[in-house]
């Protein structure tokens, strides 16, 4: 992966909640998201319960980037320090330099419960509106991102129905339009296919693919489906468990645009994959 | 076996044979003029319905009833909120909350009457504590109840406290707030005549302790069944509030994915 552009978007939430820091400066070294010896203990004492050791990563600008290891290895406590959610026990995540410190404005995160994460009383629309009310946007400006953003998921008619009217495909399609419409820089998604069918797993991957292009965004996909994260990412960080640390960060050398039977069919695709699985399955 | 049961007929079968079984205990006089007939009842009700002073009191028990639901209701979901999500209030006051609990408005009317007097003021104080905990701790399970994950969620983008409590805590809690309100209805019509028929607030309670008194038994009964519709009616109402408010949650959805 050669052509890193830089972010070509400028921050449209503000109210930034990060720490401004002295040594702030953005270069064009500085990644977009770097991850640098992040730790996260739970408790103290005697009952400390160490998730993750020692974590060091970056994600460029434009990338995509998965993160997968074996389930139950932090990685959704990983994805939370980086939303800001939880405070990293040592170490830190940044975004472009500034050490995250709360929900970050350019990062919007998208969940593998959808029917969790969207309210159920709120209708589609509604949903895609509630986390932008406090930004105070224009009538129209508001319109106009939800609009956008359930065309870019195909969603348009759904706008009025509620998300459990709707199938697990469609409404974790919801949870990507409202995580559009908010204009994210950088895209988090944790497991965020897992929890739907084979055939609405391979869209939503290119869905994802696509969003990548046209909005030309940083996302950040966490999964346990190998196949999904060799077929998605330019990079793959592979990770080992108890505590969590990086076993290797993978390459992949994948032609774009990407398609689901040629892509997968590739010699280099199996031989990619059969790289990411054995760092899984070998014994630590 | 075939469904072809028509709920409605069956209960209005119910309802005619309860009348039937009155009119014959009646007519066989088995408790003497302590149980007029179901004719004689629903005659002297008829006249009553025909007096201003009926209507007065059934608007002074259904005000009483309604404005001490709606004060409890308010305070009850605002404490409740409050309690939910914040530890140190919630350890300050469970304990006297859970005291209090158990306590029923009946054990403090005489101190209510003591202080406040016969007065619509003194139901009123009688049915909000009535009412009050019930929906703050239904308030509480709820706000306790909401999905981690649709906070965090919240948290993610950016949405303040006080916004999250708004637009996500507390329609989330509604359910819990919703069942709370549908107990708490009837109760408040309860209390709103126990204060009526044994501390001498205004009202059908007072209407009934005064028939009571006079030995007027046919009244007494009539007013018996007029409070019984009203309860019904008060079921009802709260049954069809939670219905709209709470269209949907998983109990009310009409379309089934």
């Amino acid at each position: 992966m050669s052509a890193r552009q830089a972010p070509a978007l400028p921050t449209r939430n503000r109210k930034s909640t990060m720490a401004q820091q002295p040594e702030t400066r953005i270069s064009a070294t500085t990644p977009r998201l770097d991850v640098a010896h992040l730790a996260k203990t739970y408790g103290s004492g005697e009952k400390s319960h160490t998730v993750i050791e020692d974590l060091t990563f970056t994600v460029d600008a434009g990338e995509v980037v998965c993160i997968v290891g074996p389930s139950g290895v932090g990685k959704t406590t990983l994805l939370k320090c980086l939303a800001g959610l939880h405070p990293a026990s040592s170490g830190r995540a940044a975004i472009d330099g500034r050490t995250i410190s709360g929900p970050p404005p350019e990062m919007a995160l998208v969940f593998q419960d959808y029917n969790r994460s969207l309210m159920p009383w709120l209708t589609v629309r509604k949903n895609l509106v509630l986390p932008l009310r406090h930004l105070k946007l224009p009538a129209a400006e508001l319109k106009e991102r939800c609009d956008s953003a359930l065309a870019a998921v195909a969603l348009s008619h759904a706008d009025n129905q509620y998300p459990w009217q709707l199938s697990g495909g469609m409404q974790q399609r919801v949870a990507i339009a409202r995580a559009l419409a908010y204009r994210p820089e950088i895209l988090i998604m944790d497991e965020p296919f897992a929890s739907v069918d084979a055939q609405t797993r391979f869209d939503l991957e290119d869905l994802c693919l696509k969003i990548r292009k046209d909005f030309n965004m940083t996302i950040l996909v966490v999964t346990h489906d190998i196949d999904e994260a060799v077929y998605l990412a330019d990079r793959v960080v592979v990770l080992g468990s108890r505590p969590a640390r990086v076993l290797k960060v993978v390459d992949v050398d994948l032609p774009v645009p990407r398609d689901q039977i040629t892509t997968r069919s590739l010699p280099e695709f199996a031989r990619q994959r059969t790289e990411v699985l054995s760092l899984i399955k070998r014994p630590a | 076996m075939k469904e072809s049961i028509r709920p409605s007929a069956f209960s209005a079968l119910g309802i005619a044979g309860a009348l039937v079984i009155w009119q014959v205990l009646a007519a066989a006089n088995v408790a003497g003029n302590a149980l007029p007939s179901a004719t004689t009842v629903f005659a002297t009700l008829a006249t009553i319905l025909g007096t201003g002073t009926f209507w007065s009191a059934l608007g002074a028990t259904l005000g009483i009833a309604m404005l001490a639901l709606a004060i409890a209701a308010l305070a009850g979901v605002v404490l409740g909120l409050l309690i939910g999500s914040f530890e140190s209030v919630r350890y300050a006051t469970l304990a006297v909350l859970e005291f209090l609990k158990p306590v029923p408005p009946i054990v403090i009317l005489p101190l209510a009457v003591l202080v406040l007097g016969p007065t619509a003021e003194m139901a009123l104080f009688l049915v909000v504590f009535g009412c009050l905990l019930p929906i703050v701790m239904q308030t509480v399970d709820g706000v306790q109840g909401t999905d981690p994950v649709a906070r965090d969620t919240a948290r993610s983008y950016g949405m303040g406290e006080g916004e999250i409590l708004a637009r996500v805590v507390l329609p989330s809690a509604m359910p819990y707030i919703g069942t709370a309100m549908r107990v708490a209805a009837p109760a408040a019509l309860v209390v709103t005549v126990v204060a009526g028929l044994l501390g001498g607030g205004p009202g059908l309670g007072q209407s009934i302790y005064q028939a009571q008194a006079a030995g007027d038994y046919a009244s007494l009964y009539g007013l018996v069944i007029v409070l019984g519709v009203l309860g019904l009616l008060f079921q009802g109402a709260t049954r069809l509030a939670e219905r709209r408010v709470l269209h949907w949650h998983e109990s009310y959805r009409e379309v089934v994915p």
